[in-house]
This record gives structure tokens, C-alpha cells and sequence, in this order.
């Protein structure tokens, strides 16, 4: 599986390259002024130049801290829910309703209540990206469950597991190709959450970065948490790849 | 255990009657298959045995004590196999005996023996996907096996395997059962492997499903694939039991 992802990187990297081609194209063809658009060779170089800077580094293990903990928070409330949901009837039908009408609310309007309530400190970014995550976690678990072959429960209740213990002992591993699907997409809506929090209102963090850079119009300072973020979702993607490989060893394979 | 009565009536979907007033016993030790075409609830008959669905009247009692649920004294085996995909073999086939409390190093030098017994040494820590369809089964019986339940419910256990296979998961199931003389119900629409295999066939007839005939194999063991085709009795038994069959009013081909 990893060597197999050695071996795609390369072509993965050739779409990557396409786009900075474009933006270069773009940056030198004049049609952008310089000042709004910096080529990307500054960016990078930018880039890397704040790779060596303390500060900027302390900056991205904020932004990194508060998705991790948004996350994880989303990853436990949404495989348990999922789960109860998709094993119970009863607890389905109190689940669905409400996440019919909550999923669509754009959580980002919470915001300024959620800051009011919990300050201006982490609480309110975690919350934020806990309650966008959730739901993409949530849905995935749930329908995984419910797609959950009975006959594997039936092997297990008759080997003398109870109907409580058949839940995380063969619900939960037989769902976990569906949970790790879900945590794909909480795991990039909570990068672009964790950022759009950090603009709204912080002291620190990538997103509070690119405000700073952009309140004193350094465009190339701009462009620098936006690639800090996407390279942050890219290895994380990566973990979470290796991750599903390793507990999905006995699966099928799929796409 | 004294044997095994029941009677009931079970809906499915709106008011479909899918079994009507069965009434079955089945002495201890006895080999008993379920013969009939498809959708006439020789299935449900099974998973009721099992207590994976509850008849809607009428009741069911294994020895004295009446069946709530499922428990190891009955063991299923599955057309489907139902092996837990993300246990190796030797996971899949020890589960039964942790469930029941065995410590770790003993349950799985019982599941290696077994694993054995099957024809599966060295395979034990392959994952089930790794395997063709007849060593699933192999695996699931002996998971089955492993918890020593003193009824097997096998739910057209062959059906989904290439006549070679079947033929040898057969011949190995007779000589297993000729051993441990477990009570053994056996659910199939092969008229052959139901008379090769019964010390009694019973015959259902669909919609609603009934039984139609109570057929005794008085055929000798150990039965040997190669006398028993060329014995006149067996093929008089194949013969009466198809025409039994085919007398169903067969109307259309529904799945």
C-alpha cells in the first residue's frame, strides 16, 4: 500500500506542477499587477525562509493544535452518534431529523455567539471546527453501519457476544471503512474551518497570518499560510492514508 | 435435549405469510435437511432456530429451555460465510472461545487444532479475503466448531461454491459429524446433497411455506460418495424427492 503511494506520487505531483505553470503563466503574462500577484518562485522562497522562523512555526503548531482538538471531538461524537444511530431505531429517528436541519447551517455564523460565550482563547475555533467536521463523520458512520452485513452481528451473538458488546466489537471494525471515509472529509473541512476561524478573530495562527499580511498589503507574506495550509491538509491526508491502510489490512480493497 | 418443536407464523414485509403452522421436532444427534426451492422460508426457519429472529407465534424450545436469542449452543454457518474481514483466520476462528472466556494462548492453540482439522494449517494468519470461497466456508465452520455448540445451523453452507468444492466441503462435513455426532440442520435446495448427507429430509412447499414431507434416509454409514451412487435406495430417494419438488406449484421464476 505505501510503496504503492510512492509509486502514484509522481503523478500526482504533474497536476501540482500544471497549476503552478499556470499561476506563473498568469504572474509574468501581466494580466494581475505584481503586487496582487507575486510569481511563485517569491512565494516559495517566502515560504521557505519562514520554515526556518520560530515565530511562524509557532503559528502553525496553533492552527494545527486547535484542528486536531476541533477533530478529534467531531471523530468521537460523530462515530458514537453514528454508531447508536445506526444499530438502534429509535435512536435513528431522533438523529436524522436534526441532522437534516442542522448540517446545512453554515456553522461559521455561530461564530460570534460562540466567541461571546466561550472568549476569544482557543474554545470558540475548537468548537467551530468540531461542529463542521461532525457532521460529514457522522453521516459516513452512520450509513456504515447500517450497511453492516447482520449475519457478521449474528456469528458474534452466537459465539455468546452480547447485543451491547457486538456494537464495538464487530459494529464498530466493520464500519470503520466508512469511518475513515468521513474522517477524509472532516479532516479537510476542519483545515478550512481552523483557518477561516483564525482570520475572523485571533492573535495567532495561519489564518490570523495571512489577515496581518494582508492589513499591511505584503501580498507575498499572503500567499504563505495559504500553501502552509494546503501543504498541513496534504500530510495529513497522507496520515490518514497510512492510517487506513494499516487497520484496513483485511478489507477489500477500494478506491 | 429431547428435541426441538415449534410453531409460528411469521410476516414479512405487509401481511406476507412466509411459514404457516411448522411443526418440527429433531431428536439429538439426528442430520436433518431442509429441502426446498427458494422463498419458501427454509432460511427464516433457520435464523428463528437461532434466535436472530423472533417468530411471530408459536414457540420454539431447544431441550426444556424455550429460544430468546441466540446462544452457543447453537452455531450457525452461513451460505455468505459472515467471517469478520478485519480478523486473520486464526482471529476469526479463536473469537468464539475468547467470547466464552478462554484465555488468549489457549483459545488459540484450541483455534490452531481446529484451524488443522479443516485442512488449514499454515494459513492461520491470512485474512478471509485472502481465500477462494471453499476455504471461507472451512474457516466459518471451524469458527463455528471452536465454541462447540451442540446444534449446527447451516444455511445452504455450499450454495455458493463450485461443484468440486462442494462435493469435498461434503465429504469432509460427513466425516466431521460422523465423529462428534453433533445435531446438524441442514438448510439446501440440492436434492442430492440433502440425501447424501440426512438421516431424515424435510420437504417445504412456498407461499406460505409449510412442510410438505418428512422423508427418512435410511441409507447406511458411513455413507462413501462413490458406493452410495450406485446404491438403488439413494437413487430412488433422489428420484422420489425431486418429483416431491417438482409436484410444488411452481408459478414463475421469482428469486
Amino acid at each position: 500500500m505505501s510503496a504503492r503511494l510512492l509509486a502514484r506520487a509522481p503523478i500526482g505531483l504533474l497536476p501540482i506542477a500544471v497549476l503552478i505553470g499556470i499561476w506563473q503563466a498568469v504572474a509574468l503574462s501581466g494580466l494581475a499587477p505584481p503586487a496582487l500577484l507575486p510569481r511563485p518562485a517569491l512565494v516559495f522562497a517566502r515560504v521557505l525562509e519562514q520554515l526556518g522562523q520560530p515565530e511562524f512555526l509557532l503559528h502553525a503548531a496553533a492552527t494545527l493544535r486547535r484542528l486536531f482538538a476541533g477533530f478529534v471531538v467531531a471523530l468521537v461524537l460523530g462515530v458514537a452518534l453514528g454508531l447508536a444511530a445506526g444499530v438502534n431505531r429509535r435512536v435513528d429517528a431522533v438523529v436524522r431529523p436534526l441532522v437534516r436541519i442542522l448540517a446545512p447551517i453554515p456553522k461559521i455564523a455561530l461564530y460570534p455567539a460562540l466567541i461571546l460565550t466561550l472568549g476569544f482563547d482557543d474554545a470558540p475555533k475548537i468548537v467551530l471546527v468540531a461542529a463542521d467536521s461532525f457532521f460529514p463523520i457522522l453521516l459516513a458512520t452512520l450509513q456504515g453501519a447500517r450497511a453492516v452485513e447482520p449475519k457478521l452481528v449474528w456469528a458474534a451473538r452466537a459465539a455468546g457476544t452480547s447485543a451491547a458488546a457486538s456494537i464495538y466489537k464487530v459494529v464498530l471494525p466493520a464500519t470503520l471503512p466508512a469511518i475513515l471515509t468521513g474522517c477524509r472529509i472532516g479532516l479537510v473541512v476542519s483545515c478550512i474551518v481552523v483557518f477561516l476561524a483564525e482570520m475572523i478573530s485571533s492573535t495567532d495562527g495561519l489564518g490570523w497570518v495571512l489577515v496581518n499580511a494582508a492589513r499591511r498589503f505584503q501580498t507575498v507574506d499572503m500567499f504563505v499560510p495559504l500553501i502552509a495550509i494546503s501543504v498541513l491538509g496534504l500530510a495529513l491526508n497522507l496520515g490518514l492514508s497510512a492510517i487506513r491502510a494499516r487497520l484496513l489490512v483485511g478489507f477489500p480493497e477500494e478506491a | 435435549m429431547s428435541g426441538v418443536s415449534k410453531t409460528f407464523r411469521r410476516r414479512e414485509g405487509g401481511e406476507h405469510l412466509a411459514l404457516s403452522a411448522i411443526d418440527l421436532a429433531v431428536a439429538e444427534g439426528e442430520f436433518v435437511s431442509i429441502l426446498g426451492p427458494s422463498g419458501c422460508g427454509k432460511s427464516t426457519l433457520l435464523y428463528m432456530l437461532g434466535g436472530f429472529v423472533a417468530p411471530s407465534s408459536g414457540s420454539i424450545r431447544v431441550g426444556d429451555r424455550p429460544v430468546t436469542g441466540p446462544g452457543p449452543d447453537r452455531g450457525p454457518v452461513f451460505q455468505e460465510f459472515a467471517l469478520f474481514p478485519w480478523k486473520t483466520v486464526l482471529g476469526n476462528v479463536a473469537y468464539g472461545l475468547r467470547e466464552q472466556g478462554v484465555a488468549r494462548v489457549a483459545a488459540e492453540a484450541r483455534a490452531r487444532a481446529l484451524i488443522a482439522q479443516v485442512g488449514l494449517k499454515d494459513y492461520e494468519t491470512f485474512y478471509p479475503k485472502e481465500l477462494s470461497g471453499g476455504m471461507k466456508q472451512r474457516v466459518a465452520i471451524a469458527r463455528t466448531l471452536a465454541y462447540d455448540p451442540a446444534i449446527l445451523l447451516m444455511d445452504e453452507p455450499f450454495g455458493a461454491l463450485d461443484a468440486h468444492t462442494r462435493t469435498r466441503l461434503q465429504n469432509d462435513l460427513l466425516s466431521l459429524w460422523e465423529r462428534d455426532r453433533k445435531t446438524v440442520l441442514f438448510v439446501t435446495h440440492s436434492v442430492d446433497e440433502a440425501v447424501f448427507l440426512s438421516d431424515r429430509v424435510v420437504v417445504m412447499s412456498r407461499s406460505p411455506g409449510r412442510i410438505k414431507a418428512d422423508v427418512t434416509i435410511d441409507l447406511p454409514r458411513p455413507r462413501r460418495r462413490a458406493d452410495l451412487l450406485l446404491d438403488a435406495r439413494y437413487q430412488r430417494h433422489v428420484i422420489d424427492l425431486e418429483r416431491l419438488i417438482d409436484d410444488a406449484p411452481d408459478v414463475g421464476v421469482r428469486p
